[in-house]
């Protein structure tokens, strides 16, 4: 037989995203897609060079103006020297930026050390390119903490890569400077590549710090770091992230990005060019918006007597529901069904991950007030 | 001391030759430009209103992976009339560009079967997208004398052998030749014959006189028929695309985008949206232009005894060019799409344009 049976491919929040929309009260607490507008002088920029740069023609890796604002940004922020020409690639958001770091990393049979809880499309990713995943996991008491000794045990002969997401989707832990030279130096020492997802860089809460690896000694050479505008500027919809890493590698990554898409929307580069470069207050605005909203939120969960990792960065919490003795897709659906407030069930991020939610705080407070009203009342009658 | 473990990664990659393949420009960069994959215009106001409308609108978040819902409609509605299909919303999938519609057909499709029928001469994003993750190909041979398209003999054989999944392209990419109407009915003959399937190019058919033959007007249940959104219309660096497929192929299709991309710009959906009601005459006006530029450049090129490659579609031709040729086109400054890339190498192709007929004298 020549044809093979197609693989079946169900997504949990397909489900959950759907029913969401068949309510005309719903409150979203679920995708992490910020509820501000994108900012109105990106939202000009993208008119003016919808006139005035109609003809302009990006190669894959991106426009230089925009990689040249992108090496600026890293160097500002996460203290990473880069070449523009040679060590950007611009992308379809985050999530193209991070499938092509996988597949220029990782190849079949390539171990992904991955601590868990993640991003679930790490995992997707690493499938596509035939690697493997090797999860430390974490814990909600120990505020997620990644041990570097534990990560350390987990290397095998395999092992080619680790994954670094500070702050994390969905547990919100920010690496310590400490932990995270103390990574950098078991990558160093085990000869291991470094994904680093900085996307939620800007967003830290209280004393915690943002640290990148490949701003440490020994750490760019061997590291693939993502970023991109949609959490930052509320720009979701752009489709616009980036990939930095040394050159070598990076010529890689292009060439990748050139078979997986060919390359990025000359309207969106513009438009980040003017994120990137232009006014900032409404990014520092945001932070302290969802600071006040985290208060909020983490706030409740104590009503409820609910146990969590504290988020100490990016615009979630990730809280236990053990005490319910369910499931959390099971969870997440009566909430929705019987309140109407969309939460993710941790399950769609990890199969260990089935006795937690992910909740967001992308929402503007009074919705939030209310959906976390509603939420209690959910959670009472579970 | 040097990564043994980024030395391998590197040389993983370099064996990799698809990758290293270069791409065409996706739109033209000024009237000398006669290499790249879309000719440039200006864009009609109407379609700038309809992205600053949606942009000021809020419309700036993510959007359903698949696309937004009135684009998809678009779409099916175009196709269905222009191509006599009969697709649906739900079986059209909106893509960030041409490339990312191959790469989801030929790796996401293409995992449904053992092998995959190329032909040896297509757009280089063909080979590039089978080269992420390599599947096995069965290389079809092309004739030139028939425009770089795989004869149906040869599709045939290529059955007999197994095969049972095929790119193709109709329009070629690199000539503009296309398979008539009597030759699509007799490959969706053979398929059905053989439970096979296509993923069918047919971005280009729009400037095809004879219009749009498309494979999936006859099969549509085992048919992908891929192209950009709107070919010609100026959106070529905006970088819309759509896989119009079976729904069975779509939902695989959809994981994957929402694996690698999430969903396509909003901003170029909502270009695309209003590019779809003014298409059509918009486009009626520059086939008629380029039909007579590119009559001129074949009238001049068949007086300077040139060797042309058969080809259909008015946006582009193709032609026998050597190096000193080539080198003559460079000194005039004229950029050409270079058949090497494609899988043809004496072969160059040029779009039709203002400047088609400079390049026309150039390798005269």
């Amino acid at each position: 037989m020549s044809k093979k049976k197609q693989a079946a491919g169900t997504n949990l929040l397909y489900q959950l995203i759907a029913e969401a929309r068949t309510y005309d009260d719903v409150i979203v607490m679920g995708r992490g897609d910020p509820d501000f507008d994108t900012p109105a002088h990106i939202v000009e920029a993208a008119k003016h060079a919808m006139i005035h740069h109609q003809d302009d023609v990006a190669p894959p890796a991106g426009l230089p103006a925009l990689r040249e604002a992108i090496a600026a940004r890293v160097k500002r922020v996460n203290n990473i020297d880069i070449d523009p020409a040679s060590e950007v690639v611009v992308t379809n958001g985050g999530q193209e930026a991070l499938f092509l770091m996988v597949l220029a990393a990782l190849g079949e049979g390539d171990e992904l050390i991955v601590p868990e809880p993640n991003y679930n499309t790490y995992a997707d990713s690493l499938a596509f390119a035939g690697g493997v995943k090797v999860a430390v996991q974490t814990a909600h008491e120990a505020d997620f903490r990644a041990d570097p000794a534990v990560v350390r045990a987990a290397i095998t002969e395999k092992t080619r890569a680790l994954l670094l997401v500070s702050p994390n989707n969905p547990a919100a832990n920010v690496i310590s400077p400490a932990d995270m030279r103390a990574l950098v130096d078991i990558a160093i020492q085990h000869d291991l590549m470094i994904l680093a997802d900085d996307i939620y860089d800007l967003f830290v809460y209280d004393d915690f710090v943002h640290t990148s690896p490949a701003s440490l000694p020994g750490g760019k050479e061997r590291s693939l770091t993502l970023n991109a505008l949609s959490k930052a500027y509320s720009m979701t919809g752009w489709r616009l992230g980036w990939v930095v890493g040394p050159a070598d590698l990076m010529a890689r990554v292009a060439e990748l990005k050139a078979a997986i898409s060919g390359g990025t929307s000359i309207i969106s580069q513009h438009a980040g060019i003017a994120a990137l470069t232009g006014p900032q207050d409404a990014v520092d605005m945001m932070a302290a918006a969802y600071a006040r909203r985290r208060r909020l939120v983490l706030d409740a969960l104590d009503e409820m007597g609910m146990q969590y990792g504290v988020p100490q960065g990016g615009q979630f919490v990730f809280a236990n529901i053990a005490f319910t003795g369910m499931d959390s897709a099971e969870v997440a659906q009566r909430i929705l069904s019987e309140q109407h407030v969309l939460a993710y069930p941790g399950s769609a991020f990890s199969k260990e991950r089935k006795d937690y939610l992910r909740m967001t705080f992308l929402q503007p407070e009074e919705q939030l007030i209310e959906g976390l009203r509603r939420m209690k009342l959910a959670m009472a009658s579970l | 001391m040097a990564s043994q473990t980024k030395t391998k990664i590197l040389a993983r990659h370099a064996a990799n030759a698809a990758l290293n393949i270069p791409l065409p420009g996706i739109s033209m960069r000024g009237a000398h430009d006669l290499g790249a994959d879309e000719p440039f215009y200006p864009l009609d106001e109407q379609i700038i209103a309809g992205a600053v409308e949606a942009l000021e609108s809020g419309q700036t978040h993510y959007v359903d992976v698949p696309g937004i819902a009135p684009l998809r409609e678009a779409i099916a509605k175009h196709l269905n009339a222009a191509c006599g299909t009969s697709w649906q919303s739900a079986n059209i999938l909106v893509t960030a560009g041409m490339q990312e519609a191959r790469f989801l057909t030929i790796q996401i499709i293409g995992a449904q079967y053992d092998q995959i029928g190329v032909p040896t001469v297509a757009h280089p994003g063909v080979q590039k997208a089978l080269g992420v993750r390599r599947r096995q190909v069965v290389s079809l041979s092309v004739e030139t004398e028939q425009g770089c398209l795989p004869s149906l003999d040869e599709i045939a054989a290529t059955l007999k052998k197994g095969c049972r999944l095929f790119y193709l392209e109709s329009p070629s990419r690199l000539s503009g030749a296309a398979y008539t109407q009597n030759q699509v009915a007799r490959i969706a003959d053979m398929l059905a014959q053989h439970d096979a399937a296509a993923i069918w190019d047919q971005g280009l058919a729009r400037w095809v006189d004879e219009g749009c033959s498309s494979l999936a007007a006859l099969a549509e249940g085992s048919t992908a028929a891929i192209g950009e959104a709107w070919h010609g219309i100026g959106l070529g660096s905006w970088l819309v695309g759509s896989i119009a497929a079976p729904t069975d192929w779509i939902a695989p299709m959809q994981s994957q985008k929402q694996i690698m991309a999430i969903c396509t710009s909003t901003a170029s959906q909502y270009a695309a949206l209003a590019a779809s009601e003014i298409f059509g005459e918009t486009h009626q006006q520059r086939l008629g232009q380029m039909r007579g530029q590119r009559a001129a450049a074949l009238a001049m090129a068949s007086e300077l005894g040139l060797d042309l490659v058969p080809g259909a579609a008015n946006n582009l031709l193709a032609l026998h060019a050597d190096a000193s040729a080539r080198g003559r086109l460079a000194e005039a400054g004229i950029d050409f799409a270079a058949g090497e890339d494609f899988g043809a190498c004496d072969i160059v192709r040029l779009n039709i344009g203002a400047a088609t007929v400079t390049a026309i004298e150039a390798l005269g």
